[in-house]
């Protein structure tokens, strides 16, 4: 990804949306008793186009957001988000992304991964309180929530962020059409 | 050039990961702290605005899954129907009585609020994304005389107490937030065994009351509501006879072994739209 002034307005505005969609919307929400969680699969998004490095700073900037708005402990969402920001870009620079399929997989994959990094970074800090077996149920529900979301969110981040795509500008040279007689 | 970039990259991730834990750190316990009541301020007045925007849209979803339920729920709620229809005839005729010995003993007829206390109503304008955090922000904040510790209900019961404020928002811990500070001290009517009400972590439609007398047994259908006591030095953060929920599941083997019941809240934590701030009272 180039990244120029533009481009970073628009991840930030991408960020800022997302963030007031799952806080005011998508929280508050429920499909079976369950809210979808967009913001993992907006991170994993961002950085299987940006890489590893965006994916990292995205997701800790996207977790700290969050915790300062709902008044959480700072920094446990930062370091989910980041992980998985990281995890998500490592794994774009070391393979190929086809079709819409793979990124709603990966999105499901991810969301999974942070839902139960941010349950197990909880238990490691200690819950004062017994646990539901819904917390699997809800881990799994958004999973799949996230398997749905993920192929609309990463085509319209990839739509908006397409002039800052290296490979999208490869494409478009290669595609140009050639004039005859030239 | 390449293992300069390498350099380069692992330094940010490095820096990241200590940025995340020094904050981790530096706020665990305290929640975001001055910080994110900055964050808040800022962000509060356009949350309410896409709240509003987002309504039509939410009630939509919410719909699809209220009906999914409401399909399930149909033969139960006409047996309950049913139950309520004598209960309600009974409750009736308590109330009746109530007001009776209320005016003969001149104390005051306080409703739903208890007396002292000045509530502001409020508008839920975001909710945490996590099940491991269960808290809304509101759209009320110190400007209409919102505090800190202040109690916060829904038209059915207890839903919380105010865990941060900024000038137009404020941030409520739900009582089915796992953290130890959300916990209420409770008592059963009738019977008046007392006890702490907890949450259990993904499920807000339960909660336990813990640390009962194990000698006094609580039967299933009992009332919880807050036990509100009172010393010279120390007060309870909430006012006596807050409905907090009903009884749902109180076998006496478990009461016996860990002295806890299951309760259901009577507050619907997943469907949170206005609350009323249950502010002054006995803290002043």
């Amino acid at each position: 990804m180039i990244l120029t002034p533009k481009i970073l307005a628009r991840i930030v505005a991408i960020v800022l949306l997302g963030v007031l969609l799952q806080l005011s919307f998508f929280s508050r929400v429920e499909l079976l008793h369950t809210s979808p969680d967009v913001l993992p699969a907006l991170v994993v998004a961002l950085a299987l186009l940006g890489g590893g490095m965006a994916g990292a700073v995205i997701g800790f900037s996207v977790g700290l957001l969050v915790a300062a708005l709902v008044g959480e402990v700072l920094g446990l969402t930062s370091l989910v988000l980041l992980t998985t920001g990281y995890l998500a870009g490592a794994y774009r620079e070391r393979a190929d992304i086809f079709g819409v399929l793979m990124p709603a997989l990966l999105c499901m994959g991810f969301t999974i991964f942070a839902e139960a990094g941010y349950a197990v970074m909880q238990l490691v800090l200690g819950v004062d309180a017994s646990i539901s077996a819904l917390v699997l149920r809800d881990l799994l529900l958004k999973g799949i929530y996230a398997f749905f979301l993920g192929a609309p969110i990463y085509v319209g981040v990839r739509r908006l962020l397409r002039s800052a795509l290296v490979e999208d500008r490869a494409v478009r040279r290669s595609s140009q059409p050639t004039v005859l007689g030239a | 050039m390449y293992r300069k970039q390498v350099r380069r990259r692992r330094a940010v991730l490095a820096l990241l990961v200590l940025g995340s834990f020094a904050l981790l750190t530096a706020t665990y316990g305290k929640g975001a702290g001055g910080f994110g009541e900055g964050v808040s301020t800022v962000f509060s007045p356009v949350q309410g605005v896409v709240d509003r925007a987002l309504k039509p849209a939410r009630d939509f979803v919410n719909w699809f899954d209220e009906t999914l339920e409401a399909r399930g729920e149909n033969d139960r709620l006409r047996e309950q129907l049913a139950e309520a229809r004598a209960l309600a005839v009974a409750g009736q005729v308590a109330r009746q009585e109530n007001d009776q010995l209320r005016e003969l003993a001149g104390l005051r007829r306080s409703g739903a609020i208890p007396p002292g206390y000045e509530p502001v109503a409020a508008r839920v304008i975001a909710r945490s994304p996590t099940l491991w955090y269960a808290s809304v922000t509101i759209d009320a904040g110190r400007r209409d005389g919102v505090r800190v510790d202040d109690p916060v209900v829904s038209g059915e019961g207890l839903a919380g107490r105010v865990t941060a404020v900024t000038g137009g928002a404020a941030q409520v811990t739900l009582i089915t937030d796992p953290a130890a500070g959300s916990a209420v001290s409770g008592r059963v009517v009738p019977g008046g065994v007392q006890g702490i009400v907890r949450a259990e972590v993904g499920d807000p439609d339960e909660l336990i009351l813990d640390f009962i007398d194990s000698a006094r047994l609580v039967g299933r259908g009992s009332t919880v509501v807050t036990a509100g006591w009172r010393s010279d030095d120390f007060a309870s953060l909430y006012p006596p006879n807050l409905p907090i929920g009903e009884v749902t599941e109180a076998s006496i083997r478990e009461q016996e072994a860990s002295q806890t019941v299951h309760l259901r809240p009577f507050a619907d934590m997943r469907d949170l739209d206005l609350l009323q701030v249950l502010t002054g009272g006995w803290r002043g």
